[in-house]
């Protein structure tokens, strides 16, 4: 089972490089996967994570990868607010979205089981918890991708790289799905203002804590690709 | 004497290489790494006319030269020789049919193989029959109109995805070729082997539990069997020999292409003539491989005996491709002793031409069968 889905993700991952990065190519050194659309035009590339001064050549269809040396003293960012930063809203967002969750499962059961009316009473609190987490986790992503850049400017010298690409795409999608989770909650449209669940009654209101559920959900594929791309970028593959 | 290629070959050549670098080389560690069969790739070959180049044409394919064959299949296995096999083991099989079928099998066996995508497997080798083919034990028992087949067959290249098999079996003692239908009840295809190289190629067991075949699915007559498997390889061994040519160029441009650009000394590789003088190697080896194999395929072309230029090639070539392999390596120094670059692979792929479809020690004896018929040598 386990084995099927990480044959699928593989799969649709594979797919997706395919597709955006085109052909790649590891790193004969660390293995880091590296694309080679970024080769610039002298057939030279520095790997981001080892150093290594790449020439990069393409024979009968083979990719040969050869080092000719490696940049030893790479400048490296006197302040890592980029590392520090991004643990945050990686850490709070999956809790938000637990959050919303919660609130759902709450409005469907709440009130089939009496049982749990001494937890739904508490909904408002669950609902405002959210709505706080998930304004972290976004404005943190700011600092993070703010930070990040500068680190691309510094730390890479603005060479292009498959993953950073990556990471900056995903990065503005990720503020974009925050920021309209974060309009969606805080409206009280989906899950209501006063008693932090969803009003089963309206059709609205079940559309809009249905597409904030999928907004969130979105966020967290996009938020866990980041933190798994930025991982590679420094540990390698 | 005429060295050149005409422009209908260079053509095929072409377009041959085109398909190596945009669909075959790329995936090749792809498909090297997981195991999985090609089948996209394969798909494309199809669609690309790259399959099955052996039908004759009134069974729906185009007329077709041996010699055409290896030119292409050369530039295909420089991309990969798994996935090239998986393209073109069909021909493995087809000619048993091509060379003994009456008209009615090859209408009902290789004309829908012209029409969609399908695939044959040469189901010969058995766990205690390789090279000595004379060997294997399968049983086919005469019940009616129709036979029995019982026994395994092993290493059957595409044997999980063919839709029939060429299976040599024994009809009472006498060996004897049948066209088995893959979904006969009685056909157990196993997992695939993992071999040490040729990863995309689909490799398995059959196992012949009480399969019924129809007698009009007997290949020539009883006995006939050996001769058709026999002389099968006299049109197959060019092309395999073409293939291990493969592995040599693919070797060549690797090892010429770090050489020239990797610097150590303070000069490049290149220069150092330890490393030079292998590439010049290389080359000569390479060239004459090819030369022994394009002969083998135009004397069968020519409708002449190639038993023994075909020996020669596939063995000369194979040797020529595992050495290459070693050197490209070599020349690679540590970084040919990696997985990340392709060095290591064709090592491992290029071993398996030293072996089957006949090894080398078997290559050698054809040889000296024929050598032992002649009084003097030209």
């Amino acid at each position: 089972m386990i084995g099927d889905i990480r044959k699928a993700t593989a799969k649709i991952a594979e797919r997706f490089k395919r597709r955006y990065y085109g052909r790649t190519f590891r790193c004969p050194v660390c293995h880091l996967e590296l694309a080679l659309v970024d080769v610039n035009g002298n057939r030279l590339m520095v790997c981001p994570v080892c150093g290594v001064v790449l020439d990069v050549e393409e024979v009968y269809g083979h990719t040969v990868p050869v080092v000719l040396d490696v940049e030893i003293h790479r400048p490296q960012p006197k302040t890592r607010i980029h590392p520090l930063a991004t643990h945050i809203p990686i850490g709070l967002y999956p809790f938000a979205v637990l959050g919303a969750g919660l609130l759902a499962i709450a409005s469907i059961l709440g009130p089939a089981i009496p049982g749990l009316a001494p937890l739904v009473i508490r909904a408002p609190i669950l609902a405002d918890a959210t709505l706080v987490l998930l304004v972290l986790s976004v404005g943190f992503s700011v600092v993070t991708f703010v930070s990040g850049l500068r680190d691309w400017y510094r730390r890479y010298r603005r060479r292009p790289y498959a993953q950073i690409r990556l990471k900056i795409v995903f990065s503005v999608i990720f503020l974009v799905l925050g920021g309209l989770a974060i309009a969606l909650h805080a409206s009280g449209a989906a899950f209501s203002a006063t008693t932090g669940l969803v009003d089963l009654g309206s059709p609205l209101a079940i559309a809009l804590a249905a597409a904030e559920l999928g907004v969130l959900c979105a966020g967290m594929v996009v938020i866990a690709t980041l933190g798994h791309v930025g991982g590679t970028l420094v540990f390698g593959r | 004497m005429e060295f050149n290629l005409s422009p209908e070959q260079q053509e095929a050549v072409e377009k041959a290489r085109t398909f190596t670098k945009q669909w075959i080389a790329p995936y090749a560690t792809k498909y090297d790494r997981s195991g999985e069969f090609p089948l996209e790739i394969c798909r494309e070959a199809f669609k690309q006319g790259f399959m099955n180049p052996h039908i004759p044409d009134e069974y729906g394919g185009t007329p077709h030269r041996v010699l055409d064959h290896c030119l292409i299949l050369e530039e295909m296995c420089t991309g990969c020789s798994g996935i090239a096999t998986a393209i073109d083991a069909n021909g493995l099989s087809q000619y048993p049919v091509i060379l003994a079928g009456n008209d009615d099998q090859k209408r009902r066996f290789l004309a829908p193989m012209t029409e969609e995508l399908m695939f044959s497997a040469y189901a010969v080798t058995e766990p205690e029959a390789g090279s000595d083919v004379s060997r294997v034990k399968t049983t086919a028992e005469k019940v009616g109109d129709d036979y029995v087949l019982n026994g395994v067959k092993w290493w059957i290249t595409n044997g999980s995805v063919a839709s029939w098999y060429f299976v040599l079996a024994r009809v009472d003692d006498k060996p004897t070729g049948f066209i088995v239908p893959a979904d006969s009840p009685g056909v157990v295809r196993g997992p695939k082997e993992i071999n040490i190289g040729q990863h995309a190629s689909n490799t398995v067991r059959v196992t012949l539990e009480d399969v019924k075949v129809e007698a009009r699915n007997r290949l020539g007559e009883e006995g006939d069997g050996f001769q058709i498997a026999m002389k099968t390889f006299d049109h197959t061994r060019p092309g395999v020999a073409s293939g291990a040519n493969g592995i040599s160029k693919a070797a060549l441009n690797i090892a010429l292409s770090y050489a020239k650009r990797r610097r150590t000394f303070d000069k490049k590789l290149i220069s150092n003539q330890g490393i030079s003088f292998k590439l010049a190697e290389m080359m000569t080896r390479l060239d004459a491989a090819r030369f022994l194999t394009y002969k083998a395929a135009w004397l069968f072309d020519q409708g002449l005996d190639n038993a023994r230029e075909a020996a020669e090639a596939k063995w000369f070539a194979a040797d020529v491709a595992m050495q290459a392999a070693i050197e490209c390596a070599q020349v690679l120094g540590g970084y040919g002793y990696t997985s990340e670059m392709p060095a290591e692979k064709l090592i491992r792929d290029a071993k398996i031409y030293q072996i089957y479809e006949g090894a080398s020690e078997i290559q050698k004896m054809i040889i000296v069968g024929k050598l032992m018929r002649m009084k003097e040598v030209y």
